[in-house]
């Protein structure tokens, strides 16, 4: 797919220098990106390449086929636009359609150097890397190969493979993503694990919810048994590889797997794996993204003037698409992790000044003013190439004395590229939030109950005199360095929990909504960030799927593998389940059986809330569905043996109890 | 191996997974398709998964609203799709174009409708296969004329020196030779035989008689001489020219026109308007897949009819009255463009039954026996909830038999489509056998 092309070749050669000097950029700004390797590939390259997710070989399946038919269909209602593709690898492949305009080629390069910094740098990419990277390219081709081996094997053939590919996929979501990728890795050190989540500040129930007790205990305690689990056991791909068993249709009966069957389930695991953290940090991953490109692009004017109306265009389009958004929310999110902490920076001088507190915050102190002075000096917000002393005048730290040596040599483009006068403190100031005029009112709409949080954490000493004193001791860098550190251990989960306040609910307009039945259609619930947040929380833990286990392989003392959904008070889509399982039954060789907490309503119940124009009150029912191999038989059980599945202390309803 | 391979497996599987056909008639998005390209949903990627219940699980949303306000279907939308890893979860669709849908509709039914070609086109398609005496020196059938020249040289071939021999028979001359070698048949000529009687030198009684020499010699046949030394120069000649030309195939074209009334009077509703849609629709599919060239003529009526737009045929709705006789009236009149003669013409009306008092003996059954047309059909909507009141479709199965070409069907909810598909249908095919 290299071949040189003459338009490829052109186009390349167009790039270079936006890709160097973005990456010089990233690099200035404070970003630590893994190498990126462009390739300028056509329209249908890149639809190849997307069905592919980024990687140019691929086991064979027909879903790639359909990915790829879907992508071409999409892209040829967008005009043809199908704007970045980067996989995770170290170095990472990016790579850029030749018939885009160049600003919509700069867009992408700014966006891919931030992806390549956070696969580089965020510890739940780590998990899989562990410490000599992904390696990805490699590993994908080499499952390529083999399957491919598989499929030429006279004695296994294309349909089995194919067949049991899809078997194993139904599944692909039921692994432990939150660990480490072998299990008896010695990546995962438990101490510095809790470390690392104590100093997330995460909530104790998402601490439960994401990190359970059992994973932490048994992270520490690691226990070479062969389990027939002793502990429910998530990794279902694991468990099957290690005690699963084919069905052969001829004999009526479990018979062992083949070994390229054993082989091709370890194969897909390694895959789910390795792509689960995309999964588990889309929103920030896409949002840090957003966050940098807008940097680079709009504020460092990596799009030259002629070029920012297609810029503008293009991140429209994508801040825009309609229904929930993770480029959005993400953006959003960082924005307010970066105000947030340059706000408590402020506050944390602020209410040391004489006379000022907590409570009389508000009345005391001038934001209009504050404001004013946290501007860049007009030398760093703009330079004039002509007067490069004035640059020479600015604070030391701010400025990369090398560059602009080179500069009056007329060595460095400063018309295009001031940046490079400066250092990350310069860059940290000269774009610092808070004086940007979006967010010149974010200081004053702190919270009395922030204020007073913040206040408790001062000591007494070290007091200033007057604010101008206070503010010329803020650190400019405290919203930047503090997102650096949130991108290294978040993931969606954590940031969310962490970051989603009421003020970013508000300043955001997100809410919630239900399913009302007696309406029968969606209608908001909330704007309460609790219930926004568990709404968003319920879609990001266990990769936005209910946590399923196996319970017992020797169910009822028959060999049955008994799968245990943990309920949090979200019901299964039962046709689903009923599918998978029959599925399952495959890979267990003998009955399957799920055991469930779901609702039911009435019909007398349906229609007295009708008639009082309320939702109905469902009843929680334990449930057992069993797949003989025949068919799904539904037996209802008792809650004492469901019990132990329900979780008392989630509830992720948000409907109030006066709603519609 | 590599991305073209999996999108072949992806059609053969999506061919494997498309929706049951009568499934996707009775209760499928039929709204996908064009006139061109019949879209069935692929239950495809029906990977299955253990997953939330997509109502109780609710969602995040971003926008002013109060608690209470109605969001809309929540859509997914995922900025410029793009990440690794990301599966999408819409529907795919296996496009077939309306011949397979045809096939697919006959395989389903057990039925074998073969259209009749009707109007004749003068089509030169044909392969050259007539030959005449003149034409163009390119279309020239060489073979042909070498093969004639081929027989004709073999005609006269014989066993040159076979022959000559017998001249050497003692005291054989000339006319003893020939009348020998005409008897067996040998075309050679007496001047021939001059002309070697006079180049033979001396030795003009090697053998003693004629018997002699065909004992000891034997003539060389034909095929192993031309085997051996080729067919020589082959005489062409003008007689055997032949010319190439197409053969003047006469096709019929197998042309169809369908015409759809529907009442749309005030009690036709949303429910009854479905169920036409539903039964037209594949109708016209399957028309248009078996025909070569298919027009579609939609007719409104209330108490009075007018001709609209495909777009429009299926969401009109205006006030009240119902007389079922100005459809076929303004049918008879379109009609006339297109000649029964030269035309399949198929008449599909759809209404709850209701007409005006006498209007349907009186004129809409006189209608119909004289509005020629393979097939007439009258589908009654009965949705389960309404109160029958209408009384067409009983007159007109009362006045109509079997053989007459005129189906009539009820239809009270989606179950119940494949099966007035099947009922129509199959009409034609039995008036077919009939004639």
């Amino acid at each position: 797919m290299t071949r040189p092309e003459p338009g490829k070749q052109t186009a390349a050669s167009e790039l270079a220098e936006p890709a160097r000097e973005a990456n010089a950029l990233a690099r200035k700004l404070g970003l630590d990106p893994y190498d990126v390797q462009y390739w300028v590939v056509d329209h249908d390259e890149m639809n190849e390449l997307i069905a592919y997710d980024g990687f140019q070989t691929r086991y064979p399946h027909w879903r790639w086929g359909m990915k790829y038919e879907k992508q071409r269909k999409q892209t040829q209602f967008l005009g043809g636009k199908a704007f970045e593709i980067v996989n995770n690898d170290d170095p990472s492949n990016a790579f850029l359609q030749v018939s885009n305009e160049l600003a919509d080629q700069k867009a992408v390069i700014t966006h891919v150097e931030a992806h390549a910094d956070f696969f580089s740098n965020n510890r739940w990419f780590g998990l899989f890397a562990g410490g000599d990277g992904p390696n990805a390219a490699a590993m994908l081709e080499r499952h390529a190969n083999r399957v491919e081996e598989f499929l030429e094997d006279p004695d296994v053939g294309r349909e089995a493979v194919e067949r049991f590919v899809d078997t194993v996929l139904t599944i692909e979501d039921n692994i432990e993503y939150r660990r480490a990728f072998e299990r008896d890795s010695e990546g995962s050190d438990p101490e510095a694990l809790s470390e690392t989540l104590a100093s997330l500040g995460v909530s104790e129930e998402v601490r439960e919810e994401v990190f359970t007790e059992t994973w932490l205990d048994e992270v520490e305690a690691v226990d070479d048994d062969v389990r027939f689990p002793e502990e429910p056991e998530y990794d279902l791909l694991a468990f099957l590889r290690d005690h699963g068993q084919a069905y052969d249709d001829d004999a009526g009966k479990a018979v062992a797997f083949e070994d390229w069957q054993r082989e091709l389930l370890e194969l897909l695991r390694r895959e789910a794996y390795y792509f689960a953290p995309q999964r588990t940090t889309k929103v920030m991953n896409e949002g840090w993204a957003a966050y940098w490109e807008s940097m680079m692009m709009g504020e460092e004017a990596f799009a030259a003037a002629e070029e920012f109306l297609d810029y503008a265009d293009h991140q429209a389009r994508v801040l825009n698409s309609p229904g929930f958004n993770p480029y959005k929310l993400g953006k959003e999110l960082w924005e307010y992790v970066e105000n947030r902490a340059n706000r408590r920076e402020v506050l944390e001088r602020l209410l040391r000044v004489d006379g000022v507190t907590w409570r009389n915050f508000h009345d005391t102190v001038d934001f209009e003013a504050v404001a004013n002075a946290l501007e860049p000096p007009d030398a760093l917000a703009a330079v004039d190439p002509d007067d490069l002393d004035a640059v020479e005048s600015l604070p030391g730290e701010y400025v990369d004395f090398g560059a602009l040596a080179a500069a009056r040599e007329r060595d460095i483009d400063v018309e295009q590229y001031p940046w490079k006068l400066f250092t990350y403190e310069g860059l940290a100031r000269r774009h610092y939030s808070l004086a940007k005029p979006q967010y010149r009112g974010f200081l004053g709409r702190v919270t009395r109950d922030e204020l007073e949080g913040v206040s408790r954490y001062l000591f007494d000493t070290d007091r200033y005199a007057t604010v101008g004193d206070a503010l010329d001791d803020v650190e400019f860098s405290a919203g930047w360095d503090r997102m650096y550190a949130v991108r290294e251990s978040h993931n969606d989960v954590t940031f969310v929990d962490e970051f989603l306040t009421q003020e970013f609910v508000d300043a955001n307009d997100y809410f919630a909504y239900e399913f009302s039945q007696t309406r029968g259609d969606f209608r908001a619930t909330s704007t309460d960030a609790a219930d926004v947040k568990r709404k968003l929380l319920l879609r990001f833990t266990n990769l936005g799927k209910p946590t399923i286990a196996v319970y017992d392989a020797n169910h009822e003392n028959r060999g049955e593998l008994l799968l245990g959904h943990e309920y949090n008070g979200v019901m299964l889509d039962l046709e689903e389940a009923e599918a998978t399982l029959e599925r399952l039954f495959d890979l267990w060789g003998r009955p399957v059986v799920l055991h469930t907490v779901t609702k039911r309503v009435t019909d007398a119940e349906r229609k007295r809330a009708r008639r009082n124009d309320r939702e109905p009150e469902p009843e929680e029912v334990g449930l057992e569905l069993r797949y003989d191999g025949e068919e799904v038989e539904h037996t209802e059980l008792d809650w004492g043996t469901v019990e132990h599945l329900a979780a008392d202390d989630l509830d992720y309803d948000t409907k109030p109890d006066e709603w519609l | 191996m590599g991305l073209r391979e999996d999108l072949e497996r992806f059609r053969e599987v999506g061919e494997q997974r498309r929706q049951d056909l009568a499934e996707f008639i009775q209760y499928g998005d039929l709204g996908g398709s064009g006139p061109d390209s019949v879209r069935v949903p692929i239950k495809l990627v029906d990977l299955p998964e253990f997953q939330y219940d997509k109502l109780d699980q609710g969602g995040v949303g971003q926008g002013e609203v109060e608690p209470g306000d109605q969001v809309g279907d929540p859509e997914e939308g995922d900025g410029d799709g793009d990440e690794a890893g990301e599966e999408g979860a819409d529907h795919e669709y296996y496009e077939m174009d309306p011949e397979e849908f045809a096939q697919e509709l006959d395989d389903r039914l057990g039925l074998d409708l073969d259209p009749k070609g009707k109007k004749v086109v003068e089509e030169t398609e044909g392969a050259f296969n007539d030959t005449a005496r003149r034409g163009p020196r390119g279309t020239l059938d060489f073979a042909h004329l070498y093969k004639q020249g081929l027989k004709r040289k073999i005609a006269m071939d014989f066993d040159e020196e076979y022959v000559t021999e017998a001249l050497r028979v003692e005291g054989w001359g000339v006319d003893e030779v020939y009348e020998w070698a005409r008897e067996q048949h040998v075309p050679v000529s007496r001047a021939w035989l001059k002309e070697q009687a006079r180049t033979l030198a001396g030795d003009t009684d090697r053998w003693a008689s004629i018997d002699e020499l065909e004992a000891e010699l034997d003539a060389e046949p034909t095929k192993t001489r031309i085997r051996r030394g080729g067919a020589g120069k082959v005489p062409l000649r003008r007689d055997d020219e032949r010319f190439r030309h197409p053969k003047i195939v006469e096709r019929r074209e197998r042309n169809v026109v369908v015409v759809n009334i529907r009442d749309v009077s005030g009690s036709m509703r949303e429910a009854k308007r479905e169920l036409v849609e539903r039964t037209f629709t594949p109708l016209d599919w399957y028309l248009t897949g078996k025909y070569d060239n298919a027009e579609f003529v939609y007719i409104a009526h209330d108490a009075e009819a007018w001709e609209v737009e495909r777009g429009d045929f299926f969401g009109i709705r205006s006030g009240g009255g119902t007389r079922i006789s100005t459809a076929y009236e303004l049918a008879e009149e379109v009609l006339g463009d297109y000649p029964f003669s030269e035309w399949n013409r198929y008449v599909f009306a759809a209404g709850d039954g209701e007409n005006s008092h006498d209007d349907t003996e009186e004129n809409v059954i006189p209608l119909m026996r004289e509005i020629n047309a393979n097939l007439h059909a009258y589908v009654e909507t009965q949705p389960t909830d309404g109160v029958q009141t209408g009384t067409h479709a009983g007159k007109l199965r009362d006045a109509f038999g079997e053989g007459d070409g005129v189906a009539v069907t009820t239809v009270t909810e989606p179950g119940d489509v494949m099966d007035a598909i099947e009922t129509i249908l199959s009409t034609e095919e039995d008036t077919d056998d009939e004639t």
